[in-house]
């Protein structure tokens, strides 16, 4: 009896050393990135360290905090470089992707939830295989049908299309999961009041369904905003860059914009943390309801 | 209202597959004919050019000369316009119309003549090029079509100091294209139904008579198309044979004319039949020295094309019996009927299935036969039948066993090898995989304390590296494993270590990575554990400690266990995820040193984008798709097995 009391209150003092040293860990980089964006310089160091540096400067290195505060890098990647351009276009290649993907995904899997047809297991099952080609090997055909056929590469819209296409598997899924788990009796009284199969659709499941339309959103709005080999494939033309190509613009090859780089990060990151922060409730049962069930 | 009947269903069956049947054959005769006669009549032009260039050889470089020769060899050869001779900025001789008075040559190329200019350098570089590769890559004689029906055929003048020089020549129009009737076709329409029409009054409605009969029918009707089209075509190609010939006998005489005229020297004979060649200057040596046609030569290349036109042909009356059997059969009927008994639930899934066939699964089957290909970036102007390779990429990938060298100095690795590459992706992501579960779990079970004070605030803090895009987080940890800036190498400098180059070495470089991606993929592993962990009825554990059991004894039999329907599917996510980390080695390894810490989709990714090597790649990627595929099967039985 004592040990099982003794188990119960297990001191917490041990276990806040544990989780301070992983919260540390686990921030650091974001508070690097947060100095080097305000410290108004390019380079990728926090403080400059001289060539026979005491303890205190090398300790000073690694401090998360700039030296001295400085907005110019926020101000500049903003007017001088051509990033809030590549925003726009990021904003907008997002917004109408999550739109596009979202009504297509959701009568689809509306479909493959309720309706019994011939074809239903191959396609759900080729849905599910689709997922597991490799991007490489449909990145070069992609691109002779949008860019060489279609004629839209460097065109919002050639990636909206390639997006939302890709992201209805992963979405039917998803909501498919969801669907599933909706009472059939809601929609069985509807058709007894008269409702028709259009209204059933739009007024009794996707109202029911709005975390899970939720949860495909964000990951649909997530994709689209991270992609980046799709959309340097794409884009080659400067002013058609997606924010994600352009970051990599500021830091790959010969150029270490370091600056520009963290400053632009800490705005693409914005939206997508505070987005992910608030619907995360929804996370583990949106992803564990659908992509699993077999 | 009933069936149609067999016997009207395997009609129309015959109808439709030999009206496809006859429309793709006519389609493909049509194109083999006009594809000849354009062949045809860019011979007779190249003939042409090459004579004009022995003319122009032989008069070593005089002016006047030159112009005398060509002016009488035009005038003798009347379905030539013009003839132009440039050397550099020069223009040598010209029978345009418009090139007299004024502009007469030999004068300086005006400004509008710039294309001839061009032409020029560019037939001069290609010459430079192919000669360098001792191979036939870039076109020596131009052929490009004017309008109205004409060609301008380029290509370098005569003689061994004319690199830089240029003749060019205009046709008149062409004569037109040869129709073809639609004749034999309608024929091998008619044909097969009246016949099958006939025997099916006789049979009745029997339906295995009734399919052996349609198929016979169709079939024999096919063949016969196949044959009377195959020798008209062939047909077609030995008159375009002879008709160069003629043009080769003619053309040599009006040389030898000319030059006896001019007082140049006269012996052309022996050349003059390698005036007929292909884009390369190489001669076709399908007619012989005294203008007679080579036929064994001829022969072979009648056959070629032969075998061309059949094989589309047979594909053709392939598909027509395929639509014969899927009406005859019923197929269409019963796809019809099912189609709009569930009009609604297709209506639905149309828009996202059709999508998904133009930019999923069209590529997808695309890339496979890319796969049997040697496409590269030197020939994707090619179709991929040309380039077809069979296996011989997937041999080439797979058969590249030995990966480990032993030598005087310890093993030594080919990391190019494809099974160095499986090995260590299999390794990152057993590794990575690993950390991920413990360390999740942990900070899981931790979290789960009940009364700890700020725990919202740790989740939140905690969940972070999840929601950052991990190209970001794999840049900044790029950045934070520089050599001489980063801030790791502070920090080991901080405790008097030396810093470390950590892209340098195969396992540092594999380090610098694993903690990147531990640092994103952990959050999901906790939040997965966490939600699971919440799930668990608290009277378990009530009941446990009445029962005495220890804390570790409850974490065994109530905790684990009731982890397992969440962790399981999250573990097998978290493989495929793992296991196609692009963007993480991509970004923060590139594979160095030497490509040891490439995963197979950015060796794959590196191959197509960086060696240009599409065919290759695209087999690669296969092997990648067949290992998943593998995986996901495995994957389906253990869970279907443990949810059971």
């Amino acid at each position: 009896m004592s040990r099982a009391r003794r188990d119960q209150e297990l001191p917490h003092a041990p276990l806040h050393v544990v989780l301070v040293a992983a919260t540390l860990a686990t921030v650091y980089p974001v508070l690097w990135v947060v100095s080097i964006a305000f410290s108004g310089r390019q380079t990728l160091a926090i403080a400059d360290i001289p060539s026979d540096p005491s303890i205190w400067q090398r300790l000073r290195a690694v401090v998360p905090w700039p030296e001295q505060w400085s907005a110019t890098n926020f101000v500049s990647v903003m007017s001088d470089q051509p990033f809030g351009r590549w925003l726009l276009n990021s904003v907008v290649v997002a917004l109408f992707t999550t739109l596009a993907g979202i009504v297509l995904s959701c009568t689809a899997a509306y479909a493959f939830s309720r309706f019994k047809f011939p074809g239903r297991r191959a396609g759900m099952m080729s849905f599910l295989v689709s997922q597991m080609f490799p991007g490489v090997l449909t990145l070069i055909p992609l691109y002779i049908i949008m860019v060489q056929v279609l004629g839209l590469g460097n065109s919002q819209l050639g990636l909206i299309i390639v997006y939302a296409t890709t992201s209805i598997p992963f979405s039917v899924w998803m909501l498919k999961g969801y669907f599933d788990t909706i009472p059939k009796e809601l929609e069985e009284a509807a058709i007894i009041e008269g409702a028709s199969a259009g209204t059933i659709f739009w007024r009794i499941v996707l109202p029911l369904a709005k975390p899970a339309v939720a949860i495909t959103a964000l990951f649909s709005f997530m994709t689209s905003w991270n992609e980046f080999i799709l959309a340097a494939t794409f884009m080659d033309k400067e002013e058609m860059y997606t924010a994600p190509v352009g970051l990599r613009f500021f830091v790959g090859g010969f150029s270490q914009q370091w600056g520009y780089f963290a400053a632009g990060s800490i705005i693409v990151s914005i939206p997508v943390v505070v987005l992910f922060l608030y619907l995360q409730k929804y996370l583990v049962s949106g992803l564990t309801a659908g992509s699993v069930k077999g | 209202m009933g069936a149609p009947s067999h016997r009207w269903r395997f009609l129309a069956g015959v109808a439709l597959g030999a009206a496809l049947g006859a429309w793709l054959a006519h389609g493909f005769v049509g194109d083999a004919r006009a594809r000849i006669a354009a062949d045809r009549e860019a011979r007779r032009a190249t003939v042409a050019l090459q004579a004009a260039g022995a003319l122009v050889a032989r008069t070593d470089a005089d002016g006047d000369a030159v112009r005398r020769a060509l002016d009488a060899w035009q005038m003798g050869t009347p379905d030539v316009a013009q003839v132009r001779l440039a050397r550099g900025m020069q223009l040598e001789a010209s029978t345009a119309p418009g090139d007299a008075g004024e502009r007469v040559a030999p004068r300086r190329l005006a400004r509008e003549e710039k294309p001839l200019y061009d032409r020029a350098q560019r037939i001069a570089t290609a010459i430079q090029t192919n000669r360098e590769e001792q191979g036939g890559r870039k076109e020596e004689i131009e052929v490009a079509p004017l309008p109205g029906r004409r060609l301008s055929v380029a290509g370098p003048s005569g003689g061994e100091s004319s690199a830089a020089g240029i003749l060019e020549i205009e046709t008149v129009e062409l004569p037109p294209l040869p129709a073809t009737s639609w004749w034999d076709f309608l024929l091998a329409v008619i044909a097969p139904v009246a016949a099958f029409g006939l025997f099916a009054l006789v049979a009745g409605e029997r339906r295995r008579l009734l399919v052996g009969a349609a198929v016979v029918c169709l079939s024999v009707s096919m063949l016969l198309l196949v044959r009377v089209s195959t020798a008209r075509v062939a047909e077609d190609r030995r008159a375009e044979t002879a008709a160069v010939a003629e043009r080769v006998s003619e053309q040599t005489a009006r040389v030898r004319a000319v030059a006896a005229a001019q007082g140049l020297p006269a012996e052309v004979a022996a050349a003059s039949a390698d005036w007929d060649t292909d884009a390369f200057r190489r001669p076709r040596a399908e007619v012989a020295a005294d203008g007679a046609v080579h036929l064994e030569r001829l022969a072979d290349s009648v056959e070629e094309t032969v075998r061309h036109l059949r094989r589309s042909l047979a594909a053709g009356a392939v598909l027509a019996v395929v639509l014969l059997l899927l009406v005859g059969l019923g197929a269409f009927h019963r796809l019809g009927r099912t189609l709009s008994r569930n009009r609604q639930a297709y209506l639905y899934i149309a828009p996202a299935i059709v999508g998904m066939l133009i930019l999923v699964f069209y590529p997808f089957s695309y890339g496979i036969a890319l796969s049997f290909t040697d496409s590269n970036i030197y020939n994707t102007n090619k179709n991929l039948a040309d380039l077809w390779v069979g296996l011989r990429n997937y041999a080439e990938i797979l058969g590249d066993v030995a990966f480990v060298k032993r030598t005087e100095g310890g093993f030594v690795f080919n990391y190019l090898s494809f099974y160095w590459t499986l090995l260590f992706n299999v390794f990152w992501t057993v590794t990575n995989v690993v950390i991920g579960v413990t360390s999740g779990l942990v900070l899981a079970l931790i979290l789960n304390t009940r009364a700890l004070a700020f725990r919202p605030a740790y989740r939140v803090l905690l969940i972070l590296p999840w929601a950052m895009p991990n190209y970001i987080t794999a840049l900044i940890w790029k950045g934070m494993f520089h050599q001489q800036f980063g801030v790791i190498n502070q920090v080991l400098q901080l405790f008097g270590l030396s810093p470390v180059n950590w892209f340098d070495h195969p396992f540092t470089s594999y380090l610098a990575a694993l903690t990147t991606n531990a640092w994103l993929s952990f959050p999901f592993m906790m939040v997965v554990s966490l939600g699971a962990l919440q799930s668990i009825p608290a009277d378990l554990y009530e009941a446990a400690r009445v029962d005495g059991a220890s804390r570790w004894q409850s974490f065994r039999a109530i905790t684990l266990p009731s982890l397992r329907p969440a962790l399981v599917p999250a573990v097998i996510l978290s493989v495929v995820w793992t296991f196609n980390m692009f963007n993480i080695i991509f970004l923060v390894t590139a594979g160095d040193p030497g490509g040891s810490t490439e995963i197979l989709i950015t060796q794959a990714y590196k191959f197509a984008f960086q060696k240009y090597r599409y065919g290759y790649a695209a087999a690669y990627s296969t092997v990648i798709f067949g290992i998943l595929l593998v995986y996901g099967v495995f994957q389906n039985r253990y869970s279907k097995a443990t949810e059971s």
